[in-house]
């Protein structure tokens, strides 16, 4: 079944590096616009209550307006996050690969809007296809008039690179991010300061998701109200949900934000394989949770989950169906979480490496009750430590496995 | 446990760095002394044993209860226990279990070592003052034979005691080739020292860490080893015999973290569970690690194996009394082998500090009955230990060769170089055990006992740094001896001297309600049973 | 004196409400965490043995509002509104090395991290620092192994307890307890020759010559 919506990624958008289609299909209006009326835009983004894609879910605007409150230091950043590394999420790829120029005009109007005069393009080293599209669409702006006259509209002159990333999972994480950027080890700083006061070399920065960047030049272009209007209440615009396991059709899928998830399931992604009944959902991303059958109607939104214990994270949806041992698929999770802590904290350190071998003894018949004591006692202890989230995301999936599905942990011990 | 006594406050402001002491008082007697206050000398403290090898002898009345209890296990609990085969099985991973261990895999044999708790969780791994070898030009082997049956009070098995002191200085090179660590003079020697008991500097270490630093040298290299395997957490709670209950085929481990059974099948079984200071003799403090409940004994002496010397044990002289978490913790001999003295609440000196432990011992437990000790809140008392007085005389000593002690009591707000420690003797080890020949074999066939277990090295009284040299000795003797057994195999493997105990116990007229081995103290046990 | 936690201990002082395993528990100042779990009755704490936190076996994850730090439990005192889990028995360690293998001093180093591969890929997190117990300065020590200078490193490790927190609290899996071993392993292999007991050792080997030649040796 076709996409109901299709603003990112319409086809007549996915033409990869190629500046003059992507103009002909209407690109460079907003970066036109925004050059007029910087300001306007930073009010349009916040009328549109546009969110945050990569998994916070936190009002693009707020961010915007504290960064464009600061002074150079003497540079501005804006850091495109392409680092996409969780597990099941595929869709900021898909957008750098097919449509690079809708996310750079989206990352040019932010810069304008917030005052930046250096985007950094920070991608997962892993998408060589994406690299290379970026790479030939950056080389391409070089070449344009376009990129001399936003900055002439900024005042002082725009630098477009390309950085890719580290590799490193966590290097997703914004402060993590800007460490990379400052040729550093990808280690999350503690927040304050935020990266609006003091980012990459102690600048203000700005770092947003390369979905999140994207829809800004349509918003700037057809307004807030029309942004608004796409979504299911309390969503607003698009979301690129990234569909994958038990499914007879996995793939990214451009819906109405607020989409339930019986509509992502059922209608867009073909229903389960083999008819089997639906187990749970695994929503990717830094908060991971547990979706289970009686979630099937709830609005996959960032609100309306939240409101239900759960989290949108990036929009990922990883389908289980009745049959798969949920306690295999949490050891996975864990194993990649307890891979993926850098170090700094010992609390994420030590807390993920010790549920992540509780987790595969329990999974591979050695574990005792004492073990999911021991797991249980940690949900309640290691929730909002450490200096990022990637614990407390953690905590939350092992967590919800838990309220769900206590009794398949149960009968793994021996 | 004292009369009076002066309060701890009181006896800090009266207590001088600077004091002038005289020289204690002349010892006339000592046996005097022993009989009159060592705890091993209280009448109320000894039974005879009325059942097993060695029925109507004197025996410790809380450990004779151990020795005459009902098994762990009934057949029936072995019912669907998974079976394990191996040459040779090692019981316990402290020292002596793990130099057993490389031995007898060092020899080509496949070794399975248990251990109740971690491995290395064990009396070694805290033994501070060090290990003896007579490697001094004025030192000899004989005299290190001649001093540790001295200290023993002339009850030891001199083959057991010249075997052990011959094996010194090989025992030294050896733990030095698995990676161990000693201190050095300036021009290279080994540093020695003299303790208590010794008529040449013989005591060699690793600043007061030489357990430690001997623990994780064997324990790595028992991880490291192919041919070894460990299980951890799995308490013995059962030997295994042949038909006739009369040779050692195999034991029965548990586990504290399932409490499942698992049935070992061997060849040879070497004990290396070490002591009993966890039981808490005639209601001591101890100096002794968690899982030191004495189920070596237990085992051996219901399988039939003769034990001795099961009325003498050490009390260490200096326990710690104070701070209280630290209670009956050691301070080092070595402390008083570098020099501190150790003073009454009136600030005199009443012992010749480096005396036998015993005598030291019964000589502090006389201040604090006679109201010269000093007293705590809650009514424990001690004798002060002078270390400022040491730090004074050589500024710096203590951190150089105490680092432990001082990271310990520091912890607690307490520093040994401005105040006098509190102590108080505490329940050590076990001077007795099993009986074993120089290659650790019992009487009982297919069963070796090693290390503190195993009882007529140290006489009645073991001298300070035997204890180290005793385990890898014995140790590596009893794994070189273990694989040179050599018949097929147990054909069966049963609990028939567990009946032949239950019958021994029933037509004596014992009570059958107490179950041994003990496993953990009762107050450290909550929970691990009933799962 | 009176300062010191281990001043007060008579009943009648406050209790110190604290949480172990997920367990309430109302226990005496100047106790350790291994005292309270006992005296509170937390069921099932197996991972404690010496009491004087030179075992390395009870380990313990902490938190004291948001911050969570690990340690030994026998050297931690009860605090008001502190949570403690006791963390399971450490893992089996993957590296593996036979000292005895070891002949050629010289290739110390290329041993060493063909055995140890991750030493060298510190990131510098300080995590090993932090979870240490004993205060040890793991990184420093790590980094000085992987330069080959083994005597220093192995002697930063004096006080290790091969709790191996530092392992748990290392993203590049380097094991640093067990790299501290190795060092003063090799170190004392390769480098402890003593006179005084080489000099007994081979007045022993003549001794046991002289006596194969006669009828009544032993051993």
């Amino acid at each position: 079944m076709e996409p109901l919506t299709s603003i990112l990624l319409h086809p007549e958008r996915r033409v990869g590096a190629d500046m003059a289609r992507w103009a002909a299909a209407g690109g460079g209006q907003a970066l036109a616009r925004a050059a007029q009326d910087p300001a306007g835009v930073r009010v349009a983004i916040r009328e549109a209550d546009l969110r945050g894609m990569g998994g916070s879910g936190f009002t693009v605007w707020r961010k915007w307006e504290a960064v464009a409150a600061e002074l150079p230091k003497p540079d501005k950043y804006l850091i495109v996050n392409g680092n996409e590394d969780e597990p099941g999420t595929f869709k900021d790829r898909m957008l750098l690969e097919e449509t690079p120029h809708q996310v750079i005009e989206g990352a040019l109007v932010a810069a304008l809007a917030v005052g930046a005069n250096r985007v950094v393009f920070y991608v997962n080293p892993d998408l060589k296809q994406s690299l290379a599209a970026v790479d030939a669409a950056i080389a391409q702006w070089h070449a344009s008039e376009r990129l001399a006259q936003a900055s002439k509209a900024l005042g002082r002159t725009l630098e477009l690179s390309l950085r890719p990333a580290s590799g490193h999972y966590i290097g997703g994480e914004e402060t993590a991010a800007i460490s990379w950027v400052e040729g550093g080890f990808p280690f999350p700083r503690g927040k304050p300061p935020y990266p609006a006061q003091a980012g990459v070399h102690g600048c203000p920065t700005l770092i947003n998701n390369v979905e999140t960047l994207a829809h800004v030049p349509h918003i700037v272009v057809h307004g807030a109200e029309w942004f608004r209007s796409l979504g299911k209440a309390p969503g607003t615009g698009t979301k690129l949900y990234s569909l994958s396991g038990d499914v007879l059709h996995p793939g990214v899928y451009e819906l109405p934000m607020g989409t339930t998830l019986r509509e992502l399931i059922f209608e867009h992604g073909g229903g389960l394989l083999s008819g089997k009944p639906l187990k749970a959902v695994f929503t990717g991303g830094p908060s991971c949770s547990l979706l289970t059958p009686v979630n099937l109607d709830v609005g996959l939104d960032f609100d309306s989950l939240r409101a239900c214990g759960g989290s949108l994270g990036t929009g990922a949806m990883i389908v289980v169906s009745e049959g798969t041992g949920i306690v295999k698929r949490v050891a996975e999770y864990m194993r990649f979480f307890a891979h993926s802590s850098c170090g700094q904290c010992n609390s994420c350190k030590v807390g993920t490496a010790t549920m992540s071998r509780l987790l595969d003894r329990i999974d591979t018949g050695r574990g005792t009750a004492a073990d999911l004591d021991t797991l249980e006692n940690l949900c309640a202890l290691l929730p909002g430590s450490g200096r990022c989230h990637l614990i407390s995301g953690t905590v939350q999936l092992l967590d919800s496995s838990f309220r769900h599905f206590h009794n398949e942990y149960r009968q793994a011990l021996r | 446990m004292s009369n009076g006594g002066t309060p701890l406050a009181q006896a800090r402001a009266l207590y001088r760095v600077d004091s002038e002491l005289a020289a204690p008082p002349e010892l006339a007697d000592p046996d005097t002394l022993l009989n009159a206050f060592h705890p091993d000398h209280l009448r109320s403290s000894v039974v005879k044993l009325a059942v097993g090898a060695n029925a109507g002898e004197n025996c410790q009345r809380e450990l004779a209860q151990q020795l005459q209890a009902e098994a762990f296990i009934d057949e029936a609990d072995l019912a669907g226990a998974p079976v394990t085969d191996t040459d040779v099985l090692i019981i316990g991973g402290g020292g002596a279990g793990c130099a057993a261990a490389l031995a007898a895999a060092g020899r080509g044999a496949r070794v399975l070592l248990v251990t109740k708790l971690r491995l290395g969780d064990s009396n070694t791994v805290m033994a501070e003052g060090g290990i003896q070898a007579a490697i001094e030009p004025d030192d000899s082997i004989q005299r290190h034979i001649q001093d540790t049956l001295r200290g023993g009070h002339h009850a030891g098995d001199p083959e057991l005691v010249s075997a052990m002191a011959q094996d010194g200085p090989e025992v030294i090179r050896w733990l030095i080739e698995e990676g161990m660590q000693f201190e050095q003079t300036a021009s290279g020697d080994l540093h020695t020292r003299k303790a208590g008991g010794m008529s040449a500097a013989r005591i060699m270490h690793c600043r007061d860490y030489t357990g430690l630093e001997m623990m994780r040298v064997l324990r790595e290299a028992v991880i490291q080893h192919r041919g070894i395997e460990v299980w951890e957490h799995s308490p013995a709670v059962e030997l295994l015999s042949n038909e006739r209950g009369q040779k050692c085929v195999g034991a029965v481990f548990t586990s504290l973290l399932d409490g499942r059974f698992r049935i070992v099948r061997t060849h040879s079984v070497i004990l290396a569970t070490g002591g009993l200071g966890r039981l808490h003799l005639n209601n001591f403090p101890t100096s002794n690690h968690l899982g030191a409940t004495g189920d070596g004994l237990v085992l051996a002496y219901r399988i039939g194996a003769q034990l001795r010397d099961l009325d003498s044990f050490q009390y260490h002289p200096t326990g710690l009394v104070h701070p209280p978490y630290l209670s009956g913790k050691l301070v080092t001999e070595g402390v008083r082998a570098a020099g501190a003295l150790m003073l009454n609440a009136a600030g005199q000196r009443f012992v010749d500090e480096l005396l036998p432990r015993d005598i030291v011992c019964a000589a502090i437990l006389r201040e604090c009955a006679e109201g010269r000790g000093i007293r705590v809140d809650d009514g424990r008392v001690g004798v002060w230990l002078d270390t400022p007085r040491l730090e004074r005389s050589q500024p710096g000593m203590l951190e150089r060769q105490f680092p432990k002690l001082l990271a310990r009591t520091q912890m607690s707000g307490i520093d040994p170089r401005s105040e006098p420690l509190l102590i108080h003797p505490t329940l050590h080890y076990q001077n007795g055990g099993v009986v074993i020949d120089v290659n650790g074999a019992t009487t009982v066939p297919g069963l070796f006992a090693v290390g503190e277990l195993a009882g007529g090295i140290h006489g009645r009284n073991r001298i300070m740094g035997n204890a180290l040299l005793d385990i890898i000795s014995f140790g590596r003797r009893a794994g070189v001896a273990a694989i040179s057994e050599h018949d097929r195999g147990p054909k069966k493997v049963t609990l028939e001297h567990v009946n032949q105990a239950r019958r021994a116990l029933t037509l004596a007229g014992m009570p059958l309600t107490q179950r041994a081995p003990q496993i953990l103290p009762d107050y450290a046990a909550k929970g691990i049973w009933n799962r | 004196m009176t300062s010191t936690p281990a001043a007060a201990t008579g009943d009648s002082q406050p209790a110190v409400n604290l949480t172990i395993n997920g367990i309430a528990v109302a226990a005496r100042p100047a106790m350790t965490l291994v005292e309270a779990a006992w005296h509170g009755g937390v069921p099932r704490v197996t991972g404690v043995s010496c009491l004087e936190s030179v075992c390395g076996s009870c380990r313990v994850l902490l938190r004291r509002g948001k911050e969570v730090t690990v340690d030994l439990a026998c050297q931690t005192f009860v605090e008001e509104g502190i949570e403690a889990v006791f963390l399971p028995p450490q893992a089996t360690p993957k590296h593996h090395y036979e000292i005895s293998e070891f002949t050629d001093s010289w290739n110390n180093l290329a041993r060493f991290h063909e055995i140890f591969p991750e030493a060298s890929h510190c990131r510098h997190c300080h995590g090993c620092v932090r979870s240490c117990p004993k205060g040890i300065d793991v990184e420093s020590a790590i980094n000085l192994a992987a330069a080959g200078h083994f005597r220093d490193a192995g002697e930063m490790f004096l006080e290790c307890v091969m709790c191996d927190l530092c392992d748990s609290a290392c993203p590049e899996q380097i094991a640093p307890a067990h790299v501290g071993l190795f060092c003063r392993r090799v170190s004392a292999h390769f480098r402890l020759r003593p006179p005084n007991l080489i000099q007994r050792l081979e007045e022993q080997r003549k001794e046991r010559l002289l006596g194969q030649a006669s009828p009544d040796s032993h051993e």
